[in-house]
């Protein structure tokens, strides 16, 4: 029976490792790419090596965020293969997912590291040959809300994805309300003011 | 101005009001009058407005539902399941064996991380493991999102109901939604916090992997376990576990029962958000491989040896409640300062109300899916139910009187059990029931598709929408159609699994009401002389007003004019 299941184990691990798959107590990392070209690469251009460091620490510097990247925007030429060295500084799962990837290269357009604690792993995949911006972030509940946002720009992007700390703002925003403190009321009554004379003044220099 | 005028003007306001009065209904005037004219002419009410089209419903939503039937996987017996949405039977067989004893094909038809549960070392050679490794993440569902008012990860306990509420989970693996597309949370995520089983005497290490943006604790309560730093009290036996930390309780049951275990920080709060789950310990048998996840609650596809002695199926009924005042606040903004200050000190719940009540995470219909206790008679099904609603739990068993076996964990003396149809479970409290369905007039009236609810009305309702609530059904097989859904006599059901319904957009009784007797009214319309009249003596008053106004306009002019020449130099 065990012997049984065993074969059964290592067709299976032979069959995912062709999906692309590596998984263990330690995580995950799915539809890698180390060697297939994008459509319209001639040759891999370069090879670039990253390392993400994910964690509660990284969200400091954004007010209101919980988890963060230690940087939340990448920039890559096209057709380059890019190494990615994931490290997890927390206690609890994150991941770096990449979403939009060509699907002939990674099923469901995605590309994912997973640590399910402290620890690090690698991982690599190939740019495109389209300018494009694309979607990372860890997909635990909430966790991309409260901050794990980032984007990977291809040979310059396709423009800018909302709510990346640091670089874009939310679409749905949240309200805050007026610092009511004398400094502030007087700079806005000073600029209000500086808005009413100009228009009086105006008039009066039309009328003239 | 001339005076005569504005006399005229005042009688005429005066003679056009008395003429509308007249028209509108003359006894407001004068109280008799119809004494003297005769009744009245006879005036249709306005006609009923069309019947709503009914939008097409999906009853019964599963995509899989050959996990209905029974599996041996792993060597693990799993029962079959009448439910709609049942369980994956490869998840039951991984909570039974552990995550760590799977082969990885199995693991693969599952969403569990690789050391969700690790079960190892049989200490007391009695054929199953005594070593378990339980991890727990923490997940919000129905969320902000600061790039669209869409909540995630989506999670409906009614049609198109998404209060915002915080689980425990067993730790998963790769997306929380279901796609990139479908917001919705995956299977794994949902309300009720899992229920968790272990073995008595078993060596539990319950492992808090704090995924949540909040600090939590677990409280044992109930649960034989020792105090320092396993007490999941903030203000005596340990300090929170803050987001992106873990806590490791380690526990070693003496005692089995129905317990149950839930978060310690801010409770009124964080329990009231759905940190709450059953945690049963199971009497310690030989070969009694419990299974230690029952994702959703419902019917136990692998119930425990001592259970199964006495039982032929087994089913966790956990009753809540949400307030929509504290479910929403996560849902209005994202800067967990302000969520924090909203819901620690904001919200006071001694104000608060309960507007959605749930069984096993759903409200009716949604309970028709998953949480019906299918029965054939003269069965005997173990319930096991907790209450985690503020308010005591009336819950009656239409047709049935059931045997109450167990209270908080502890059995009742055999000689001393009551069997009654309505039971009393005060907050947190947890009872056993033995429904037994021999037809005798006194435990069972007969086979039956027999609802079983709270028999608080306001807990039959979604925010005040009946039939909603926690409303569920005790069901005969024979009753079943091949979907997995109670069929009986009784009225249509398919408005109630529509978005409209509960926003009170559809008559309640539409489908049953042929003649339109309880349609909804249509609004009056200018449909006769009088009206007509009525509106024409509205304007020509409005006139006459118009120019009074004038006139007094005139007036105090003229006074403003004559005082300026007195008294003020103008330029």
């Amino acid at each position: 029976m065990n012997k049984f299941l065993l074969l059964l184990f290592l067709l299976f691990l032979t069959t995912t490792s062709q999906a692309g798959m590596r998984m263990g107590e330690w995580g995950m990392v799915m539809n890698e790419n180390h060697d297939k070209l994008p459509q319209g690469c001639a040759e891999i251009a370069g090879e670039e090596n990253i390392t993400i460091k994910a964690g509660r620490e990284y969200a400091k510097e954004f007010p209101g965020t919980i988890f963060g990247y230690s940087q939340h925007e990448f920039k890559f030429p096209k057709c380059t293969k890019v190494n990615v060295t994931f490290i997890n500084e927390d206690d609890i799962r994150h991941q770096f997912m990449i979403h939009g990837l060509p699907t002939y290269l990674h099923s469901e357009g995605m590309f994912h590291m997973e640590l399910y604690g402290r620890g690090e792993t690698k991982g690599s995949f190939i740019t495109p040959k389209t300018e494009e911006t694309y979607l990372a972030h860890c997909d635990i509940a909430q966790h991309m809300e409260k901050g794990m946002k980032a984007q990977v720009l291809v040979g310059g992007g396709s423009g800018n994805l909302p709510s990346i700390p640091g670089i874009t703002g939310q679409l749905n925003k949240d309200r805050y309300d007026l610092d009511t403190s004398i400094s502030n009321l007087a700079i806005i009554a000073v600029l209000f003011l500086l808005g009413f004379v100009i228009s009086i003044f105006l008039v009066i220099q039309r009328k003239k | 101005m001339k005076k005569i005028p504005v006399i005229g003007l005042v009688i005429s306001a005066m003679v056009l009001s008395t003429v509308a009065l007249f028209l509108y209904d003359p006894s407001l005037v004068y109280a008799r009058f119809f004494e003297y004219t005769g009744m009245p002419a006879y005036q249709a009410a306005p006609n009923s407005k069309p019947k709503p089209e009914i939008p097409p419903a999906i009853i019964c939503d599963e995509d899989y539902p050959e996990w209905r039937k029974a599996y041996t996987i792993g060597g693990v017996n799993i029962q079959a399941s009448d439910a709609c949405n049942p369980d994956n039977p490869y998840e039951v067989a991984a909570f039974v064996r552990g995550t760590n004893n799977v082969i990885m094909p199995v693991l693969m038809r599952t969403q569990l991380s690789d050391d969700a549960v690790i079960k190892t070392n049989d200490r007391d050679g009695d054929g199953d493991p005594d070593d378990i490794i339980i991890r727990i993440e923490v997940v919000e569902l129905n969320g902000r999102s600061p790039d669209s008012s869409e909540l995630v990860p989506g999670f409906e306990i009614a049609p198109g109901i998404k209060p915002g509420a915080w689980v425990f989970a067993p730790k998963s693996r790769g997306m929380s939604t279901v796609n990139r597309d479908d917001l919705n949370a995956n299977h794994l995520l949902r309300l009720p916090s899992a229920p968790i089983r272990v073995e008595a005497g078993d060596n539990v290490t319950l492992i808090l992997e704090n995924t949540h943006y909040f600090p939590h604790t677990i409280h044992l309560h109930g649960v034989d376990h020792s105090f320092e730093n396993n007490d999941g009290v903030p203000q005596t036996s340990e300090e929170m576990t803050m987001p992106g930390e873990q806590h490791i309780y380690k526990i070693k049951p003496r005692h089995a029962g129905t317990m149950l275990y839930h978060c310690h920080v801010q409770v009124q709060v964080h329990m009231m958000m759905g940190l709450q789950g059953f945690f049963i310990v199971e009497e310690n048998k030989p070969n009694n491989w419990v299974q230690t996840f029952n994702v959703g609650a419902g019917k136990v596809r692998k119930p425990s040896v001592a259970v199964l002695e006495d039982y032929a199926q087994e089913y966790d009924l956990h009753y809540q409640a949400i307030d929509t005042d504290l479910s929403d606040m996560i849902q209005e903004s994202n800067d967990v300062r302000q969520l924090a200050k909203s819901m620690n000190r904001l919200y006071d719940i001694t104000d608060g109300t309960d507007d959605y009540f749930m069984l096993n995470g759903r409200s009716f219909p949604y309970t028709l899916r998953e949480s019906l206790i299918t029965v054939e008679p003269n069965q005997h099904t173990k319930l096991r139910i907790l209450n985690g609603m503020p308010d005591t739990l009336s819950l009656h068993t239409h047709g049935h009187k059931a045997t109450i076996t167990a209270y908080d964990g502890v059995d009742v003396n055999p000689l001393a059990q009551i069997t009654r149809d309505v039971y009393s479970v005060t907050a947190a409290q947890r009872i056993d029931l033995d429904l037994y369905t021999k037809d005798d007039g006194l435990h069972s009236y007969g086979a039956g598709m027999w609802l079983m609810h709270d028999h608080a009305e306001r807990a039959i309702t979604t925010d005040g929408m009946a039939p909603g609530g926690n409303v569920s059904q005790i069901v005969y097989r024979k009753y079943l159609n091949k979907d997995a859904m109670p069929s009986g006599q009784g009225v249509n059901l398919t408005p109630y699994f529509t978005p409209e319904y509960y926003n009170r957009e559809i008559p309640s009784w539409t489908l049953s009401d042929a003649f339109g007797f309880f349609d909804d009214v249509g609004d009056r319309r200018i449909d006769n002389y009088k009206d007509v009249l009525l509106v024409i003596v509205l304007g020509a008053l409005a006139a006459v007003l118009f120019l009074l106004l004038v006139a007094f306009y005139g007036f105090f002019r003229g006074i403003a004019i004559k005082l300026n020449s007195a008294g003020v130099n103008d330029e």
